[in-house]
């Protein structure tokens, strides 16, 4: 017994020396203003400040917005690929693999040739209607965020939920359909029992993924759009405010750490 | 020469006693058949003896050593298990190899040691495939080899033909018969839940029932003279009729047979065992009438059900030229040494 | 099988389509298209050129694309290192401090990149431990966040192994590290490459961590991209990320055909 635990004790400290020492130090060093001592300054500066206010709440609303989105999209297509397939259904589920291997700000990226100011959209539009400028102006608000979160995490919830179908015995829904079911009802009844643990998987993922985004929010090159990993940056690397930026960073955990585990509570209440 | 000695040995799952104070000594050279149910037990003993399971209490003695707190490492057993759990990245050869050079056997003596176990089990053509390439007979012959390469004192079979198909399994139940005729050194510890395994390969047998040892035996003496109805209905078929012992035999549903009483006091209740194939059709001595309740044809002979008062008899007779339909009345007798009195208090429960 | 009728089903492929194809496949084609544009200010690019390309894989470019491969491949490596160990290490241990291991090494996932990079960047700032302003620092948070997935696919894998393996080869008298390093490790293969090629691609594309930590000498191609993009370069920004894409991809392929060769044995 104590061999064992000899064993997996270096990989245990190695990480908590990388990884947790310096969380710590984050915690301490949101305690301590740049005026000296120790006190809770620094936490009444941060969370006075509507800067902050405004971040917290549009980093939970983003984020709860994506993941609900995802999870709708990502159960249709999933949906599609393993129970109405398609020539090309595995390709593309093996283009949905390869996704998850690219980084999110791409989407930004693509989006900013697509939505922008001189993108496609509107270069489209003011061909057509001979108009000075497009209608599309979305990209720097929440709502280009919002977009680019669903394009990017959509396949997280992709493909547990597409590992779940092919475990799933396709004679359950054969049964189900010669026993007179129409297909909502076995989608309803068959597949998506089966499926709920995967989909609640995927969705906790993707809520902790879209809590934590920095990429996407830092591409659009929005001012106006400030969520709480964009704020952590600008304070510490933008203004070498370190106790806010760890104050920030704290309260980001917890936020991260809180939502998650209210998911867990409320995704196994509902079964999953 | 190393046998096996199991002291009062009982294993423990989360409160569950899944082996309960299990005595028993395997001679060096034996082989000893643990047989009964799943759930019996069995495969926990030979677990215990192989190191993969600690015992709650009690000792385990290979060759008069204790190794009840040696790693499995330590105990130079030998084991094949159900699944063979050959090791797929590895070709023939080397899975057979793997023991000698794990154990430090000198390099140059490997080859000879690994072409002598794979030819022992007729697997000296295969030593360059890998486990997938090759049958499940022909795993299952790899992993004995395997396990005979490292010239184990004791070979421990947890039930290694269940894999196997119905044919193959009666070929490789003479071939492990043979192999043990050419290594009459190798202990041998064999569970299985096949009676005919364990009757056709067994020096004696250890039959085994919810956690505790029922009985032990030679195969004939468990067939012919079982000591309690489990052992009797789990080793060969058996007529258990409750019968009540009287002074020159017993009585059964108010008639009186003719056996042996010896051991069994006069009045008490008791169980007869017959067996099915000694029981004959037609009147006799110990006569038992009854009607036909099914009759099934077996090929080589008839299988009947008969009532008898309420008690269902089973008679193997030769395949009849002219069979009783159900329902009609029949006669059917037993000779008087071919009964077995089980008296109550020896019965499992 | 869900759908029989055939109006049902092509209803269904077409909205599958109309929403597939804009939101997954158009973003990728798009960057791919103005990493070849010259020019891009009406519905379609124009005035088609290579110079992107020449642009991103010399001087700067090269130079972030070369660090980005150094970076993930050591960060990939340790990863697996301290991952598996403590996959295998947990997996001995009694369920209750399985169950601590389990949530420390899992916990970099729930904790946002950016502040896993202000906490690095806090901590190795200072005594006793200083490496602020090296590559060492970039590598140190890269391997802290991908840790956390390399642990988690080998204890999925570690739980798979079928018990039977290692203790057959005990039975033959192998001590426990000989059982690990010629039977435990090479059946875990497949899942190690794969695990391999998961850290690598979350490596090659992290971007919130290293824009804490980054020194001048060390820019990763994710930091570069977004430079390139920030300054308007857009056409050499798509460029870059096609180089990115195609290095993570290429990777990833070579790391699958190991897996296969590792599997097929």
């Amino acid at each position: 017994m104590t061999r064992r635990l000899t064993w997996a004790l270096p990989p245990a400290l190695l990480l908590a020396a990388a990884f947790l020492y310096p969380l710590a130090l984050v915690v301490r060093q949101s305690f301590r203003p740049d005026t000296g001592g120790t006190s809770l300054q620094p936490y009444t500066d941060v969370l006075g400040s509507v800067a902050f206010r405004e971040a917290l709440w549009t980093t939970v609303w983003l984020a709860l917005a994506a993941t609900a989105c995802c999870l709708v999209l990502g159960f249709f297509l999933a949906l599609v690929i393993a129970f109405v397939p398609f020539p090309g259904a595995k390709a593309v589920a093996r283009f949905v693999d390869v996704f998850l291997s690219f980084p999110s700000f791409l989407i930004t990226l693509a989006l900013l040739f697509l939505y922008g100011t001189v993108g496609m959209a509107n270069g489209l539009w003011t061909e057509v209607t001979g108009a000075a400028s497009g209608p599309f102006r979305f990209l720097t608000t929440p709502w280009g965020i919002l977009l680019a979160e669903v394009t990017y995490f959509t396949p997280f919830v992709m493909r547990p939920l597409l590992a779940a179908f092919s475990q799933l015995d396709t004679a359950q829904v054969e049964v189900a359909a010669s026993l007179g079911a129409r297909p909502g009802q076995i989608v309803g009844r068959v597949i998506l029992p089966e499926a709920l643990p995967a989909l609640a998987a995927g969705g906790g993922l993707v809520l902790v993924l879209c809590l934590n985004e920095f990429g996407i929010v830092l591409f659009t090159g929005a001012k106006g759009v400030t969520t709480l990993p964009m704020l952590v940056y600008s304070k510490a690397i933008l203004e070498s405010e370190y106790p806010g930026a760890c104050v920030v960073a704290v309260v980001n955990v917890l936020v991260s750490v809180g939502l998650y585990g209210l998911y867990r509570v409320v995704s196994r209440r509902a079964g999953a | 020469m190393t046998g096996i000695r199991f002291e009062r040995v009982s294993v423990a799952y989360d409160g569950t006693t899944v082996l309960d104070a299990l005595d028993l000594t395997v001679e060096p050279g034996e082989v000893m058949a643990l047989l009964g149910p799943s759930g019996s037990g069995k495969t926990t003993a030979l677990r215990a003896v192989a190191g993969f399971v600690r015992p709650a209490s009690g000792r385990v003695f290979l060759g008069g050593r204790d190794v009840t707190g040696l790693p499995p490492h330590r105990r130079g057993i030998g084991m094949v298990v159900q699944q063979y759990a050959l090791f797929p990245h590895m070709r023939v050869a080397d899975n057979v190899a793997f023991g000698l050079r794990a154990q430090k056997v000198p390099r140059r003596e490997i080859p000879a040691r690994v072409a002598e176990a794979l030819e022992m089990t007729g697997m000296g053509e295969y030593g360059r495939r890998y486990p997938r390439e090759l049958s499940g007979g022909q795993q299952q012959r790899v992993a004995i080899a395997r396990a005979l390469a490292v010239r184990p004192g004791v070979l421990l079979l947890d039930e290694p033909l269940s894999a196997l198909d119905a044919r193959l399994r009666s070929g490789m139940l003479a071939e492990l018969a043979r192999l043990h005729r050419e290594l009459p050194d190798v202990t041998i510890l064999y569970v299985t839940h096949d009676q005919v395994e364990a009757l056709t390969l067994a020096d004696r047998i250890a039959v085994m029932d919810r956690a505790r040892l029922q009985d032990v035996g030679t195969p004939r003496e468990l067939y012919r003279a079982p000591r309690t109805e489990f052992t009797a209905s789990f080793v060969g078929n058996a007529n258990l009729l409750p019968v009540t012992v009287g002074s020159t035999g017993v009585a059964f549903d108010g008639v009186e047979l003719q056996v042996d009483t010896q051991g069994v006091a006069k009045g008490a209740a008791a169980t007869l065992c017959v067996r099915p194939h000694l029981v004959g059709l037609g009147p006799g001595p110990n006569r038992l009438a009854g009607v036909v309740g099914e009759i099934q044809w077996r090929g080589a002979t008839h299988r009947l059900y008969v009532d008898v008062g309420g008690h269902r008899v089973m008679a193997d007779v030769r395949e009849l030229r002219r069979p009783p339909a159900p329902g009609e009345a029949v006669e059917m007798h037993f000779a008087p040494e071919d009964a077995v009195l089980l008296a109550a208090g020896v019965s499992r429960d | 099988m869900l759908v029989h009728s055939r109006t049902g089903k092509w209803t269904l492929w077409v909205l599958f389509l109309l929403l597939f194809l804009p939101l997954f496949a158009l973003p990728l084609l798009v960057i791919l298209a103005a990493s070849f544009a010259g020019h891009w200010s009406g519905v379609l690019p124009s005035d088609f050129t290579t110079a992107h390309y020449t642009a991103a894989t010399s001087g700067e470019s090269l130079q972030a694309l070369i660090t980005s491969l150094v970076t993930a491949v050591t960060a990939s490596l340790l990863a697996l290192a301290v991952g598996t160990w403590g996959a295998l290490g947990a997996h001995a241990l009694p369920r209750p401090l399985r169950r601590v291991l389990d949530a420390l090494f899992v916990l970099p996932v729930a904790v946002p990149s950016v502040v896993v990079g202000l906490a690095v960047l806090v901590a190795f700032s200072q005594p006793p431990v200083l490496l602020n302003g090296t590559r060492w620092i970039v590598i140190l948070a890269h391997t802290v966040l991908v840790t956390a997935f390399a642990y988690q696919s080998v204890s999925a894998a570690v739980l798979r192994l079928d018990p039977a393996y290692e203790q057959a080869a005990a039975s033959l008298g192998a001590r426990p590290a000989y059982v690990l390093w010629r039977v435990r490790l090479p059946l875990l293969l497949p899942s190690l490459t794969a695990a391999a090629g998961l850290c690598f691609a979350l490596s090659m594309g992290e971007l919130s961590a290293t824009m804490m930590l980054y020194p001048p000498d060390w820019v990763p191609l994710p930091v570069q991209i977004y430079a390139a993009t920030d300054r308007g370069s857009l056409f050499t920004g798509s460029a870059l990320a096609v180089v990115l894409m195609a290095a993570t991809l290429l990777v990833l392929f070579a790391v699958a055909r190991i897996r296969t060769r590792a599997s097929y044995r």
